[in-house]
């Protein structure tokens, strides 16, 4: 008789007693399939440990660092944070501030208020429903009264319609960020360079097409998960990508040719 | 003036600076407890806005990283409770369709890549009982106190990601 799925795991966690370790020896002895899944689970384990760390896409800090100055703490200058929120004025300083003038003061206030649009898309983090929870147990089973199917299909209806609101909501969402976004990204486009541009242009043409065949998908079933998902996944490509165009500005603003370098070979890539 | 107390008085350069030392790590973490770079992105972004706006109140009893990193992991699981709540899933489930059948077997080690990828075809509960025991290294109680479940149930939870994981490496 093979271990169980716990013993085997205690093992290769090298968390059983001697004795019930020697009894594991002496089945892993006489039992190749046995020993395949202790070896498995010890490899699995070994790479589990050595996973490398992940660096941040580049736009994540430029995003943060919008959402940063927005803060009333920067306006005031204030020293220190209590967390009742009490947040004391105190008069001069600059808070590390780094946009200066007027024009950059506007796309400052524009990206931010870009941000807090994109902050309500991102917390609607639409996920598709789970349709069959909402599915009464009446109308799917065998021999069920017409009226118990009348009530599951009613409920079916229901949830089908829930699903189509909440789809629609989350649409919206997208759909302002992307404004907010785009209209910064249009008007500051002079800043950058043909190719660069050219290639956004490119891109985002793409995306939309991809945007418009989701949405057409969507009507014609509004039911079906992966044209939902397909939608949701076209929104958020172009608002990544729309993100990396206002880091990008933002980047070649400050100066910082390293980092906008870094940002538009990404925008490149994604063209290919 | 050290790095904690300018990030204390609002300078946004010092914050940069706290930012590239420990986002990398924040990001892994948040992008493997969420199973999404997508999500994993966004978190990070609330976890350094949160981190921003409550640095004030760190008294330097530990390490501003480990502060840090405690602030992430509360961050990752409220957003997993809540998502869970909102797909209405219990994290004790044991999923019918895990296999104990014997594995083919593979030719060559797991590359990291891989496992990333399949970490993230975890059903929830799973995979956060594995990231936390597994990848970051918690053992069992602590997991279970960290999910709000039976010590048992971490212990299930976390084989049977390895089980699935298994399954997902093997059948590619």
């Amino acid at each position: 008789m093979h271990p169980n799925e716990t013993i085997l795991n205690d093992y290769a966690d090298d968390l059983l007693d001697p004795v019930e370790r020697a009894g594991v020896d002496q089945h892993l002895a006489g039992c190749a399939a046995c020993r395949q899944t202790v070896e498995d689970l010890r490899e699995i384990l070994g790479a589990a440990s050595e996973l490398e760390l992940r660096e941040p896409p580049v736009r994540a800090w430029s995003r943060l660092e919008r959402a940063i100055k927005m803060e009333p703490r920067l306006e005031s200058g204030a020293r220190g944070f209590p967390l009742d929120g009490a947040r004391g004025r105190q008069p001069g300083g600059s808070g590390g501030a780094r946009l200066k003038g007027s024009r950059s003061m506007w796309i400052a206030g524009l990206a931010a208020a870009a941000v807090l649009v994109l902050a309500t898309a991102v917390g609607v983090r639409y996920l598709p429903a789970n349709r069959t929870d909402a599915t009464p147990a009446a109308a799917s089973a065998p021999g069920g009264t017409d009226a118990a199917s009348a009530a599951g299909a009613a409920a079916q209806s229901g949830a089908a319609q829930s699903i189509e609101t909440e789809l629609r909501q989350a649409e919206a969402h997208y759909e302002n960020a992307i404004k907010g976004l785009e209209a910064i990204a249009s008007s500051e486009q002079s800043e950058l360079d043909p190719r660069t541009a050219a290639t956004l242009q490119k891109n985002l043409a793409v995306i939309d097409q991809a945007i418009s065949e989701s949405r057409a998908a969507v009507r014609s079933q509004p039911a079906s998960e992966p044209a939902q998902q397909s939608l949701i996944d076209g929104f958020k490509t172009k608002i990544g990508l729309l993100q990396d165009t206002v880091a990008l500005i933002n980047e070649m603003r400050k100066g910082n040719e390293a980092g906008a370098a870094r940002i538009a070979s990404g925008l490149k890539q994604k063209g290919t | 003036m050290d790095l904690v107390a300018r990030c204390q008085a609002g300078d946004v350069e010092a914050f940069e600076t706290l930012y590239r030392q420990h986002s990398a790590r924040i990001y892994t973490l948040a992008c493997r407890m969420a199973g999404s770079a997508e999500d994993g992105e966004d978190l990070l972004q609330e976890i350094f806005l949160q981190a921003y706006r409550k640095v004030g109140s760190f008294k330097g009893q530990s390490a501003l990283g480990t502060w840090l990193y405690r602030l992430a992991l509360n961050h990752c699981l409220d957003y997993v409770r809540s998502r869970q709540a909102k797909m209405n899933k219990l994290t004790d489930t044991i999923d019918a369709e895990t296999s104990f059948e014997p594995a083919a077997r593979r030719e060559t080690p797991i590359a990291r890549l891989d496992l990333e990828r399949a970490m993230e075809r975890l059903p929830e509960g799973c995979r956060e009982a594995f990231v936390l025991h597994d990848v970051e290294g918690f053992d069992h109680k602590e997991v279970a106190e960290l999910l709000g479940i039976a010590e048992g149930t971490s212990k299930s939870q976390v084989f049977k990601a390895r089980l699935k994981l298994r399954a997902y490496l093997t059948k590619r």
